[in-house]
């Protein structure tokens, strides 16, 4: 499913240059769920960014459902992300002043699907969770929770294989993150593969979780 | 092609729009102030010059005028048989004209003195007024008066007749027979036609002489001979031919463009800092905005996109309604303030109406120096921002 082989990232950063990531070299399989380990600056969000191809790594290679989207064009990684990947990000980053339907629909409207199709994949995602009364409420006006899921429904529009998660509960309380992990199990069950990348620890003793990988200072320790 | 516009994008864009709230009416407005003024400046300026050429079209072939210790003064009218006598003459007329002052409105009418009788004068007339009544003119008990006296006379409560004051301080009154036809206002809003026996009551001037004389020529290309030997025969007579008169009306003209020409720069100037300031960068929501499409799946062309319809409905929206504010303000309202930068060369201040005169080719050219180059100012920063990596965008 991911394949990532002998991956490096630098960024420069005024005449510095960072490296993020140091030969990584990882496998998942498909339908397995991934906990991304790591301190703050670790690596994990940069990782997740390449596997998306929202960036280009300074060296190695990386392969998702066979594809090497280390090489695929712009247009053709971005065709790519919105066929087969979902993102859930730290801080949901939704978009405001849109109501919870357009931002769950954002990702497709590019797709010029025909609007009927896409009011219907938009209202199953909100029912199933559970934020189909709000359809037509501006996102600013939904509490944490509720925006959580808008950013879960907006990630599975396009019925991902792919859900990659970006510290998704650190702006969420206890109870919230449990509502989040439950999705997330859910997903899981459903034969989606997970890469969750976090430092919570209530993704370290969960049962579903298949893997565990660390890392430090850019490295798979 | 309009199956190839993606509604949804373009929906999402004027939701863009509508969510930038204040910070799109701010654009908009200022867009549409800066479009309306640019418009204005030169539709003014293409109806006057319409209105210009309309009444050059009327103006004599040579006019002589007598100068003595460098200053105009009258001229003999024996000398038009001298003149009539050279080959290449059709006619020449003398003129009988000057100013008179009206105390109670304090403007200067222009009053020229006509012989109803003769041919060319009466084909003329017919053409420029709009109710003349001839028979009235030629029983001299008549004058024709553009609009700009006519109102001024109205308001001074003389609606049929005028009573003018001769230099013996005697009352002349003259019935109003006649307005000048709209098309030539700006020449004759401050004039009086009267006949010729009246100016010279008017203005207390003997019957031997004129202001000037008009000469007519059978080929246009025999003026400058023509003028060579009137001048060579009388040295005092200076003699100003239509393209002279041609060129003094330019100059003015051109002179009160100048005006305009500083107001059109400084609404360029205006426009290109907003342009500059659209073309400098986007703002960190519009940034993180962008970071985020790109990770749900937008392709850059795609932003670029959306943008474009954004832009392109901002900008066309407020060049139409700039524009049409201009048409109002300039045809319907008459400009006001804007106009008498150029009118006014006489002391009336005419209130004369500004023809409808619309050049395509300033409306294109209005159009290509602000649609395309706001479009052109909003794109470059988002296709910059949409061609960074998304993560980088989104930091």
């Amino acid at each position: 499913m991911i394949c990532l082989h002998h991956v490096c990232k630098r960024f420069a950063q005024g005449d510095e240059a960072i490296e993020a990531l140091k030969d990584v070299s990882l496998e998942i399989a498909q339908g397995e769920c991934v906990v991304l380990r790591g301190a703050s600056g670790s690596g994990k969000s940069t990782l997740l960014s390449l596997i998306a191809g929202l960036a280009q790594p300074s060296s190695g290679e990386i392969r998702v459902l066979d594809r090497e989207i280390s090489k695929l064009p712009e247009h053709l990684s971005a065709l790519f992300r919105r066929a087969h990947i979902g993102f859930i990000f730290q801080k949901f980053h939704l978009i405001p002043g849109l109501n919870v339907e357009e931002n769950v629909i954002a990702p497709l409207i590019p797709a010029n699907l025909p609007l009927h199709v896409l009011h219907e994949k938009a209202r199953i995602k909100m029912e199933a969770l559970h934020i189909d009364s709000k359809a037509k409420r501006d996102v600013k006006r939904l509490s944490g929770g509720e925006q959580q899921r808008v950013a879960i429904a907006r990630a599975l529009i396009n019925d991902p294989v792919l859900i990659l998660a970006d510290e998704p509960t650190a702006n969420l309380d206890a109870k919230l993150s449990a509502e989040l992990i439950e999705h997330l199990y859910m997903l899981k069950q459903s034969g989606v593969t997970l890469l969750i990348a976090t430092h919570d620890p209530l993704f370290f003793d969960l049962d579903f979780v298949d893997r565990i990988v660390e890392l430090k200072n850019g490295r798979i320790v | 092609m309009l199956a190839n516009i993606n509604v949804l994008l373009l929906d999402y864009a004027l939701g863009s729009l509508k969510r930038q709230g204040g910070k799109s009416i701010f654009i908009f407005l200022v867009l549409c102030l800066l479009i309306f003024l640019l418009a204005s400046v030169l539709m003014i300026a293409d109806a006057i010059k319409f209105e210009l050429n309309t009444t050059l079209k009327t103006l004599p072939q040579i006019t002589l005028q007598r100068f003595v210790a460098g200053r105009q003064t009258n001229v003999s009218v024996e000398r038009v048989d001298t003149i009539l006598a050279l080959n290449g003459v059709e006619r020449a007329i003398p003129r009988v004209w000057g100013y008179y002052y009206f105390k109670p409105a304090g403007v200067n009418f222009s009053i020229v003195g006509i012989d109803a009788y003769e041919e060319p004068y009466k084909k003329r007339l017919s053409e420029l007024t709009r109710t003349f009544d001839l028979s009235t003119l030629e029983k001299e008990g008549g004058m024709i008066v553009g609009e700009g006296v006519q109102n001024v006379l109205r308001e001074n409560y003389y609606s049929d007749f005028f009573n003018f004051i001769t230099p013996k301080g005697e009352r002349y009154p003259l019935k109003i027979a006649g307005v000048f036809h709209s098309d030539i206002a700006l020449e004759s809003n401050d004039l009086m036609l009267v006949p010729k026996q009246a100016a010279y009551t008017i203005f207390g001037m003997p019957p031997e002489e004129a202001t000037d004389i008009v000469v007519h020529v059978s080929n246009p290309v025999e003026i400058p001979t023509i003028v060579q030997k009137i001048t060579e025969r009388y040295p005092d007579l200076r003699a100003i031919t239509q393209d002279d008169l041609r060129i003094s009306y330019q100059n003015i003209f051109d002179y009160k463009s100048g005006f305009f020409l500083s107001l059109f720069i400084v609404c360029v100037f205006a426009f290109f800092i907003v342009i500059y300031d659209k073309a400098s960068g986007l703002s960190s929501e519009e940034r993180r905005e962008i970071g985020i499409l790109k990770a749900l799946g937008w392709r850059m062309s795609d932003i670029v996109h959306a943008k474009f319809y954004e832009s392109f409905v901002m900008a066309l929206s407020a060049f139409l309604t700039g524009f049409c504010a201009a048409l109002f303000f300039v045809y319907v309202l008459q400009a006001p303030l804007l106009r008498s930068v150029f009118i006014g060369y006489s002391e009336l201040k005419p209130p004369f109406r500004l023809p409808f005169s619309v050049d395509v080719k300033m409306i294109v050219l209005l159009f290509f120096l602000s649609v395309p180059v706001y479009i052109a100012a909003t794109l470059i920063p988002s296709w910059k921002a949409a061609s960074l990596d998304a993560d980088e965008v989104m930091r």
